[in-house]
């Protein structure tokens, strides 16, 4: 998963006539679309620092515009190097559409990039107990399901919705806790200083994503269950 | 003006791209004209072909269309219709399918249907390229050129080998298959070609064999698919079914026989029906009437618009559960949707329009043809891959996620449904015992979390892994969805940054040296419809030369020789004792005769029209022709 952190755009020369592109995409001497380098990101493929707050419109209009530029639409009767390329290129380009729109997803693709494995399901602490207890009604609301008890059943399901709002609740304020750690990275990344200092911010996030999406796949199992 | 350049090898290979719809029920094929796109109609100004192949057992013909048609009735045994429902799949797939229609099923037919006809088996691709085929004939016809570049659609919830199995038919009819587009963001295009204002448009597509919801967004000239979701078996078939059902078991009650496995009785029926669920899309009643003379029984009743409704509320309740599924998964309410868009022959239902209509709290847009919307935008989609435009484009999604399974069945997601395409992921692969040199890797789509539960897609095998100790070896696996909606796998050792070999094994579908054998058999078939066709190509030829000819030698005859003028009567003369013969190389011969002799007239008039020395008007002709 760990890729070079390091951010390399510079362009080699392009295959097609040899100049050496100011355009990562498209050839800015021929106009023929190059072929995608293996270290490029997700960030980079957008021309953007690697930063978590990000314009979203801006990413919609510069997304729109690469299509326009990178799709195999347009590349049908151009040659069998220029339709690989444009595949190549067009399926990134999506690819970091969809992570960098998300903000989680923004913010789990640059933990990769740090060399973090995928965050792994984990309960936070404070809420040990809760889940534990929520376990023990899930049971009851399904034992209760079984038994066709439905006095039993309507108890449980309304004790399931309460505990539901407090997880939508508790979801609100790790997102929250998350997007503030994106304006203490994009601080570091603004004074150079992410590569020194970042590991703190990073381990916040990573852990703040792991509680998010244990508690996720909690709401998504009561739901289920309702 | 005498246009005397010609081939002798039949008509010109066309670049021009077609549209084409093949539905469950009716195909389509349509292309780009200035004014916009167009459907191509037959002399007689069919728009549609049915999709239907019949196979003369004894004479090893075949009839495709109209002609099929007739034949459902007289011997449904032989007459292959729905094939679409057949396609990408394997008999454990097909089932109930089967039990419904009279055709059958060969052994052998767990990874690819095979069709029994006679002693002959067909598959659905090949099924479906006659139909192919025949719309491929029309538009070479129209045209006067040999059309082979052609756009198909698909229903956007066709799965990988669905989609696999629509290409390969492509392939068999002689098409270069261009794109696979999605029926509903095909129909989309025909809409929203000429808008330019952002609008969320929501297109629902129940057609005879299967049900799509599209959302997307227009913007800029964008059509970008935000979500789809759908259900490939269940349309108008299904409505069908409901109502011969009703009718046999009235039948069984009423006069005490059970006609469930008369095939003919039950083409009879079905055809009956069909024309009562049409007719009651206009009249609140209608009349089931059939009079089965070689069974002996006369059956007639009434069926009000309610009672229909009542026996088909659960279907189109059916497709209300993928609409909801689609806006939960676009993050949308159905009151954001700007316009809905009607497609598919079974929308013209009443029950549907309402029930749609209450969804999205709007009146759905129902001004074009909803048989012929879906070719219409196929043909934009090919003038788009032409290069004849670059103001549009699509961006569709793939409609299922992609999956491999890991230790214990469990399905790991590695590309997610709508997710835009082209899509791609890469994962790395180790071994698990020392010298270990192949891994296995199964491929499947769909939602649910066992393999189990999800389609099988294909299983490869990394290969030629130089030996080592376990967990040291990286391949890194690249899994790439085309613009197509069709995944294609490669793979590479990390350390050693080479390709790495790999062998795929779709789980349903046919391989490549299958069809290359099915190509093979094709052009049985095709060479005595090819005769037919070089004869009456070549009258056709013949008779504009003729005309051209005569013309010419009429207006501007004393640029040349008497004796030059002579020589070309001569041919023409000759030429039309040709045309009365069958020998389509004798006319052609004849032509290529005419053209020597009056090439020099041509040339003469080509040059005096260069020079000004004809009226404006004249000049203008000689430059087009």
């Amino acid at each position: 998963m760990a890729e070079a952190i390091t951010n390399r755009t510079t362009p080699s020369a392009c295959p097609h006539c040899g100049a050496k592109s100011e355009d990562v995409h498209v050839c800015s001497a021929c106009g023929k679309i190059l072929p995608l380098a293996a270290d490029g990101d997700y960030f980079s493929f957008f021309g953007l620092p690697r930063k978590l707050r990000l314009d979203e419109s801006a990413l919609e209009t510069t997304f729109y515009a690469l299509s326009r530029q990178l799709h195999p639409d347009y590349f049908m009767n151009a040659s069998e190097a220029e339709r690989q390329a444009s595949v190549e290129r067009a399926s990134r380009l999506n690819d970091a559409h969809r992570t960098l729109r998300d903000r989680t997803a923004r913010a789990g693709y640059l933990l990769g990039l740090a060399g973090y494995k995928e965050a792994e399901k984990k309960a936070p602490p404070d809420l040990l107990e809760e889940v534990f207890e929520l376990n023990m009604q899930i049971e009851e609301l399904k034992a209760a399901k079984q038994m066709s008890d439905e006095d039993e059943v309507q108890e449980a399901r309304a004790a399931l919705e309460e505990a539901l709002d407090g997880l939508k609740d508790k979801l609100k304020d790790i997102d929250a806790r998350l997007f503030a750690s994106f304006a203490d990275w994009d601080a570091l990344v603004d004074r150079g200083a992410e590569e020194r200092e970042g590991q703190p911010v990073l381990d916040r996030m990573s852990e703040l994503l792991s509680h998010r999406s244990y508690i996720r796949n909690l709401v998504r199992d009561i739901k289920e269950e309702l | 003006m005498p246009r005397i350049e010609l081939s002798m090898s039949g008509r010109p290979k066309s670049r021009r791209g077609v549209g084409i719809d093949q539905g469950t029920t009716n195909s389509h094929v349509a292309y780009m004209k200035e004014s916009g796109p167009q459907v191509i109609r037959d002399e007689q100004g069919n728009a549609l072909v049915p999709s239907i192949v019949y196979y003369d057992t004894a004479e090893q013909r075949l009839l495709v269309g109209e002609e099929a048609g007739e034949r459902l009735i007289t011997e449904p045994r032989k007459a292959i219709y729905s094939v679409k429902r057949f396609m990408g799949k394997g008999s454990a797939d097909v089932q109930e399918d089967i039990r419904l229609v009279p055709f059958q099923i060969a052994a052998g037919s767990e990874h690819v249907i095979r069709f029994q006809m006679g002693d002959r088996q067909f598959t659905p691709p090949e099924i479906s390229a006659f139909v192919l085929r025949e719309l491929k004939e029309r538009a070479s016809q129209f045209f006067g050129e040999e059309v082979t570049q052609a756009v198909i659609t698909v229903p956007a919830y066709f799965n990988d080998a669905q989609r696999q199995a629509t290409k390969d038919a492509g392939h068999l009819a002689g098409l270069d298959v261009l794109r696979i587009v999605n029926e509903p963001t095909a129909a989309s295009l025909a809409y929203g070609i000429d808008r330019r204002e952002e609008a969320l448009i929501a297109v629902y597509d129940l057609g005879g064999g299967t049900f799509d919801i599209s959302l997307l967004r227009l913007r800029e000239g964008i059509f970008e698919v935000l979500a789809t979701n759908g259900d490939t078996h269940l349309g108008g078939d299904d409505i069908d079914n409901r109502l011969i059902a009703l009718v046999l078991d009235e039948i069984k009650t009423q006069k005490g026989r059970d006609l469930s496995r008369d095939h003919k009785a039950f083409q009879a029926i079905r055809k009956a029906v069909i024309a009562v669920k049409h007719d009651l899309s206009e009249s609140e009643s209608a009349t089931v009437a059939i009079n089965l003379a070689e069974s002996g029984v006369a059956y007639q009743r009434e069926i009000s618009r309610d009672e229909f409704e009542r026996l088909i509320a659960d279907l189109i309740e059916q497709t209300l559960g993928p609409c909801k599924q689609a806006l939960k998964d676009a993050d949308l309410d159905a009151a954001q949707v700007d316009e809905v868009v009607m497609v598919g022959g079974s929308t013209r239902i009443p029950l549907v329009r309402r029930r749609v209509e209450q969804l999205f709290k709007r009146q759905p847009h129902t001004e074009l043809n909803p048989d012929e919307v879906v070719a219409l935008g196929a043909a934009i989609q090919a003038d788009i891959l032409a290069g004849g435009r670059r103001d549009l484009l699509l961006l569709d999604v793939t409609p299922l996620s992609l999956g491999i399974e890991t230790m214990g069945g469990v399905v790991a997601k590695i590309i997610n449904r709508n997710s835009t395409i082209p899509a791609s992921a890469s994962e790395m692969f180790t071994t698990w015992v020392d010298k270990q040199t192949g891994i296995d890797v199964h491929v499947l789509q769909g939602e649910r979390e066992m393999a189990d539960d999800c389609r099988s897609l294909a299983r490869f095998t990394l290969k030629g892994i130089p030996p080592q100790p376990a967990g040291l070896p990286r391949i890194e696996v690249k899994f790439l969805i085309d613009a197509n909606g069709i995944l294609t796998v490669s793979a590479r050792d990390v350390r050693s940054g080479q390709q790495q070999s790999i062998e795929v094994k779709p789980s349903y579908g046919l391989s490549d040296e299958q069809i290359e054998k099915m190509l093979m058999d094709s052009m049985e078939f095709a060479e005595e419809d090819l005769r037919k066709r070089q004869l009456v190509e070549a009258r056709t030829e013949a008779d504009t030369v003729l005309r051209a000819s005569e013309r010419a030698l009429a207006e501007r005859g004393e640029l040349v020789s008497a004796e030059e003028r002579e020589r070309i009567r001569q041919a023409i003369a000759e030429l039309q004792t040709a045309i009365g013969g069958e020998d389509h190389r004798l006319i052609r011969a004849r032509i290529k005769q005419l053209d020597e002799v009056a090439h020099h007239l041509a040339e003469l008039i080509m040059d005096s029209a260069v020079l000004g020395a004809l009226k404006d008007r004249k000049a203008s002709e000689v430059a087009e022709g």
